[in-house]
């Protein structure tokens, strides 16, 4: 019980809150992408190009914020093998 | 000499057990991303075998806590790794048998404490490892899925219910081939592991590798990634034959934060050397993610077979391993034993096939099979 009580507990919590974290930002950031990319498409429908240029760059911001994310997840992974 | 036959026999089974891991699993992997259209059958189970291989480069801690974490290293011998594997087999088979729920990493698990328990006693398992490394974390992990999927998906739907719906569902189908590629990798950097942590098990057992320096050969670590690699690629050609009816229902946005959920989880298990069902995991995760929608949605059924999957396996498993050792030891301490059990268990597994055959071909084929509820899970 007391050797679960330092070490694991601190372990586990970590993994807990790392994948809590991991599943919220990445769907975020890919849900912002998704959202960014179509309100771009509909602006530019409406000849309102400059808004659509800003939604366009923050969607690409966000998915590469997002895929960014996933490869630092994976890079951490290996690193503690 | 006879140690080295025993071994042989050993890395065999385990092999094989992981191919059969791999084959079980590659529902659980795929099947969201082909129930919402992301992605065709045959391209999606090409891409999960690969990724499964690849995971199993990604980290070795599950190995290590399978290897060593569970039971006294000096404490094993092939024999006892033997015993542990068919006793895993021998439950996941009976369970298949009689429908009910399984967990084969518990399983395996399960079948190695039991085995080295019957041969060295109590001592020679690691009571704190167990509940540590593997009964708290098997409880703990479906939780997290479930609930980093619910709150993931409550707040991805805030986010995109201003715009079409139509543009939300391409563009989660799109982000579901890598979802989908990612939870597969997961699945390789655990699952793949509990195999690998077993044969160098083994290894120290027959005195090819010092205790001391326990670490997982590069030879394992291929065998083992081809094993699960090649499951996960005969396994779905079965599963696009057979997926049809019973499959999940759920929209694109919900299979991507699923997938995100279930391999954040696993990943972060397998940094920390967990052990995990995979099943489970992913269960949870898709389990959130519909309660996230809508609470009716979900099929709570899951989670009662998860809950008798862990109850049951982790002893049965072990008790069926110890009567295994128990039965090996009648024959001595050489090779007899596992030959003789090895030559009875692949004559059964012929006669059950021939048998299976013989039905078919007299009666109605099954014809659907739920890809994520499959009474043996990873």
């Amino acid at each position: 019980m007391t050797a679960f009580a330092t070490g694991t507990v601190g372990d586990l919590l970590h993994v807990v809150w790392s994948s809590i974290l991991a599943s919220v930002v990445v769907s975020v950031l890919f849900a912002g992408a998704v959202v960014g990319l179509i309100r771009a498409g509909e602006l530019r429908r409406s000849n309102r190009g400059g808004s659509a240029t800003a939604y366009a760059a923050a969607s690409v911001v966000a998915l590469a914020l997002c895929l960014a994310a996933v490869v630092y997840g994976v890079i951490l992974v290996s690193q503690k093998s | 000499m006879s140690v080295d036959i025993i071994l042989v026999i050993v890395v065999a089974t385990a092999l094989a057990f992981d191919f059969t891991n791999g084959f079980h699993d590659t529902a659980n992997v795929v099947a969201t991303s082909i129930s919402t259209r992301a992605i065709g059958p045959r391209r999606a189970i090409a891409i999960a075998s690969a990724l499964n291989f690849v995971g199993a480069f990604v980290s070795l801690k599950v190995a290590d806590t399978v290897g060593k974490g569970f039971v006294d290293t000096h404490a094993v011998t092939s024999t006892v790794v033997y015993a542990g594997l068919i006793g895993a087999i021998t439950w996941n088979l009976m369970t298949w048998y009689v429908g009910l729920p399984s967990s084969s990493s518990h399983a395996l698990i399960g079948g190695l404490v039991g085995s080295v328990i019957a041969a060295k006693g109590w001592s020679a398992a690691s009571g704190s490892g167990i509940l540590d490394k593997l009964v708290i974390p098997a409880v703990v992990a479906p939780l997290v899925a479930f609930g980093a999927a619910w709150l993931a998906v409550s707040v991805v739907y805030r986010i995109v219910r201003s715009v079409r719906p139509g543009g939300v569902s391409r563009g989660f189908k799109l982000g579901q081939v890598v979802s989908g590629g990612l939870l597969a990798l997961s699945h390789g950097t655990n699952d793949a592991q509990k195999t690998m942590g077993l044969i160098t098990l083994a290894l120290v057992a027959s005195g090819k590798l010092s205790a001391a320096r326990f670490h997982v050969p590069t030879w394992v670590v291929i065998a083992a990634a081809t094993a699960i690699s090649l499951g996960t690629f005969t396994g779905g050609w079965r599963i696009i034959k057979t997926m049809g009816t019973k499959i999940i229902s759920m929209d694109p946005a919900q299979g991507f934060v699923a997938q995100t959920a279930g391999a954040a989880v696993i990943l972060a298990a397998s940094s920390g050397g967990y052990p995990l069902s995979t099943t489970h995991v992913i269960s949870g995760g898709i389990t959130g993610a519909g309660a996230g929608k809508r609470l009716s949605a979900v099929r709570w059924g899951v989670a009662g077979e998860i809950v008798t999957a862990w109850v049951l396996t982790l002893p049965c498993a072990a008790a069926v391993a110890a009567v295994v050792y128990a039965i090996l030891r009648l024959f001595g301490p050489g090779d007899a034993g596992p030959i003789v059990l090895t030559v009875v268990l692949v004559i059964g597994l012929i006669a059950v096939f021939l048998r299976a055959r013989g039905a078919r071909g007299h009666g109605p084929v099954p014809t659907a099979v739920d890809p994520s509820l499959g009474t043996t899970q990873g």
